[in-house]
């Protein structure tokens, strides 16, 4: 009897947890779905639009018929395609070489024992906080127009001609405004990850007798491994995704040479009217860019060290 | 309709009945609407005179009751369909919309005109650029001409009469007079729009001495049959283009802040001509006022008797249209009266064709019956052009989408700044054109 009665417990205890499980998960789903549904409505449902799209022969307006990978076929066909590509690849990888270079530069300057290091990191990040066309207009109006006139007062070759006007220039126009626009953002990045590196282990170094560039190489470093993965990513994605400094500083130009992927495709759809062709480029763009990542992720995680 | 009827119905039964059917007789005059209805229009017309637009609805809505005319701004920075597809996907697209080149992709959106005021009021010539098999898609909004723009002054000072330039040997002698009292020649800009619609243009225009002529040339180079080095229209244009290179006296510049250089350089009185659009005088009289600008044709011949040589290309920049899709019968009568009253009535009348000085917009009148003439000395320089008959057709209404931007932001560019040849231009301008869907024979995308 006695065992009888505690097996009935014991069913009842497990009965009554079932339940309170259950009422977990519907609170759950409650709790969750609001989220889930702003997220399917802005992401998973336009995503869904836009890659049906491609298949179709959408005008911007409406679609009538299917018409299979003829999107797709036309825009690895369009030489100007491939060409963009390849700018875009070489903006993405000096971009965030130099981008992270300086940003790591400016972290270990303002967590050194510099006495400005507190206006400084504030000086280094206002950059940031400028929008993208605006910062492409100052920027434009430095390039064409006051760097031109000081050359032409003190005789300075390089810069007697507005560098926007010349592929190559307009390429390092771009890195520049780029680099000086992200690397105070970056420099956050890599600042929360010098900070967190423990002191015991500094100190510890210190009293074995390590250079300050031995500390960096092989103590700093490897500890703040995650610092890198996130301002990688963060570099790689936003190199991929360029577009208002794009526009608002070389437009494109000189002879549209300096057209980032992101421009050209909206050229493409909005400019000749070809959103079949434009929204497949963007697919593909897609793809490019998430591959890109999952490599890049998955490298730079290896270099992480547990602790 | 039913729809119509039963809402009616409705209202006879309710104790107001009688209030509202008085206001909707037939009888009573706009002044006296039962509600007033919201007409949105899309931009204003041009940036430049933005202000008297502004004016213009402002005092079109203080003139009756039944309609409020609200613009929306949209994004200069933007293409017409940039700003256009996002509205319609909405479903909140503007019941007026204006533009030009992409009238073919519009056609079966909008309203005809046809049977309407306005249009019985605008000759044929001036309606066939929104003519879309049969459909009359839009009205046009003024009249605008480009060629070599010339301060005044500066040419009279050197001794240069612009009637008296009728060949490109002529337009070559005054560059040298101009140079000879240490002026600037021509500011020759190097704007993506300028030289990929309207430079261009010069040479389309000249081609062939008939629309049909024009067109079939745009056939050709479609099917890729036209070898342009062995055509003599095309080669007199390249060596105009080379002429206005070398005497250029301005900074090259590709960028946007080009266009604003331009105007400043004209009207500072250092240069003698730009090759520009009637457009930008607004612009060069607010920068040197009481400075007078004129307008003369671009001889691209060296003989004065070749057609073309005497005449500069006039057209219609942009047509009004109507969407069908999806606004109300209140709105498509609204934007109706609108633009009815802005060009028939004294008081619009006077914001269309007033100079930029009195409030106007500075257009020049292409509806018959207008009382208000232009007053400013481009608008007039045109208006004797057009009553001579010394007109050219503006072709680059009829260039497929993207084409001026291919054109003009690459190779025009490229060999602006020495970057080709003659030869790579011709044949880079054939490439571009090769496979166009002939949409001036009215064909689909």
């Amino acid at each position: 009897m006695i065992l009888l009665k505690r097996d009935l417990t014991k069913q009842y205890i497990l009965k009554e947890s079932q339940m309170a499980s259950a009422r977990a998960t519907k609170r759950f789903m409650k709790l969750a779905f609001t989220p889930l549904a702003i997220f399917s409505l802005v992401l998973v449902v336009p995503f869904a639009t836009g890659f049906y799209y491609t298949f179709t022969d959408w005008d911007g307006f409406e679609s009538t018929k299917l018409v299979g990978f003829d999107n797709y076929i036309k825009s690895f066909k369009d030489p100007t395609f491939w060409s963009t590509l390849r700018f875009t690849t070489l903006f993405v990888l000096v971009s965030l070489v130099i981008v992270n270079v300086v940003a790591f530069g400016l972290a270990l300057i303002v967590t050194s024992s510099l006495r400005s290091k507190n206006i400084l990191r504030t000086f280094f990040f206002v950059p940031n906080l400028i929008g993208g066309v605006v910062l492409g207009v100052i920027w434009q109006f430095i390039f064409n127009s006051a760097i031109v006139a000081l050359a032409n007062k003190y005789n300075w070759e390089i810069f007697k001609q507005s560098w926007l006007q010349d592929t190559n220039k307009a390429f390092w126009a771009l890195i520049i405004v780029t680099v000086w626009q992200s690397s105070g953002y970056m420099m956050i990045v890599y600042i929360t990850g010098l900070i967190s590196i423990e002191q015991d282990v500094l100190e510890a170094s210190q009293i074995d007798g390590a250079s300050p560039l031995r500390t960096l190489l092989t103590i700093k470093i490897p500890l703040m491994a995650q610092a890198f993965t996130i301002a990688l990513f963060l570099t790689l994605r936003g190199g991929f995704m360029a577009y208002d400094v794009n526009v608002a500083l070389t437009g494109g130009g000189p002879f549209r040479t300096t057209e980032l992927i992101s421009l050209h495709i909206f050229q493409d759809a909005f400019a000749n009217g070809n959103f079949g062709t434009g929204q497949s480029k963007a697919v593909v763009m897609f793809l490019i860019v998430a591959l890109a990542a999952l490599v890049q992720v998955t490298v730079s995680k290896r270099y992480e060290v547990q602790r | 309709m039913k729809k119509f009827a039963k809402l009616g119905a409705a209202l006879v039964a309710s104790t107001v009945a009688i209030s509202l059917t008085v206001a909707a007789a037939p009888t009573a005059s706009a002044a006296t609407c039962s509600k007033k209805t919201t007409v949105e229009m899309l931009g204003t017309i041009k940036t430049e005179i933005k202000d008297q637009f502004l004016a213009a609805v402002k005092a079109y809505n203080a003139s009756q009751k039944c309609y409020t005319l609200k613009s929306i701004p949209g994004d200069a920075k933007l293409t017409f369909l940039q700003n256009v597809t996002p509205m319609y996907a909405a479903k909140n697209a503007p019941t007026i919309m204006y533009t030009l080149q992409e009238i073919p992709d519009m056609a079966d959106k909008v309203m005809d005109w046809k049977g309407t005021k306005l249009v019985k009021l605008v000759s044929p010539g001036l309606l066939a650029a929104a003519n879309v098999g049969g459909k009359q898609v839009g009205v046009p909004s003024t009249a605008e001409a480009f060629g070599l723009l010339y301060n005044k002054k500066v040419l009279a000072d050197a001794g240069i009469d612009p009637a008296k330039i009728k060949t490109r040997g002529d337009l070559e002698a005054a560059f040298k007079v101009l140079q000879g009292k240490g002026k600037k020649a021509i500011h020759f800009s190097a704007i993506w729009w300028s030289l990929g619609a309207h430079f261009t243009n010069i040479f389309h225009a000249n081609a062939g001495k008939t629309h049909e002529a024009r067109l079939a040339v745009l056939d050709s180079l479609s099917d890729g049959t036209k070898d342009l080095s062995k055509d003599a229209t095309f080669q007199n244009w390249l060596s105009t283009f080379d002429l206005l290179k070398k005497y250029n006296g301005s900074t090259v510049n590709l960028t946007d802040t080009e266009y604003d250089a331009s105007i400043a350089d004209l009207s500072s009185g250092n240069y003698g001509f730009l090759f520009q659009g009637n457009w930008t005088e607004p612009n060069l009289m607010t920068a040197a006022p009481g400075t007078d600008f004129g307008i003369m044709p671009l001889p691209i011949s060296t003989t004065a008797t070749t057609y073309g040589n005497d005449s500069i290309p006039v057209g219609v920049p942009g047509y009004f249209m109507i969407d069908a899709k999806q606004s109300t019968k209140a709105e498509r009568d609204g934007a109706i009266d609108f633009l009815t009253w802005l060009y028939t009535s004294d008081k619009g009348q006077h914001f269309v064709a007033d100079p930029v000085t009195k409030g106007g917009m500075g257009f020049i009148p292409v509806y018959n019956g207008f009382k208000v003439q232009p007053a400013t000395n481009m608008a007039r320089d045109i208006a004797k052009f057009v009553a001579a008959g010394k007109t050219l057709e503006w072709i680059n209404t009829y260039y497929p989408a993207g084409l001026q931007e291919t054109v003009g932001k690459v190779s025009m560019q490229q060999y602006f700044t020495d970057k080709i040849s003659s030869a790579d231009l011709a044949k880079a301008i054939q490439d571009a054109w090769k496979g166009s869907v002939k949409t001036w024979r009215g064909a689909k995308k």
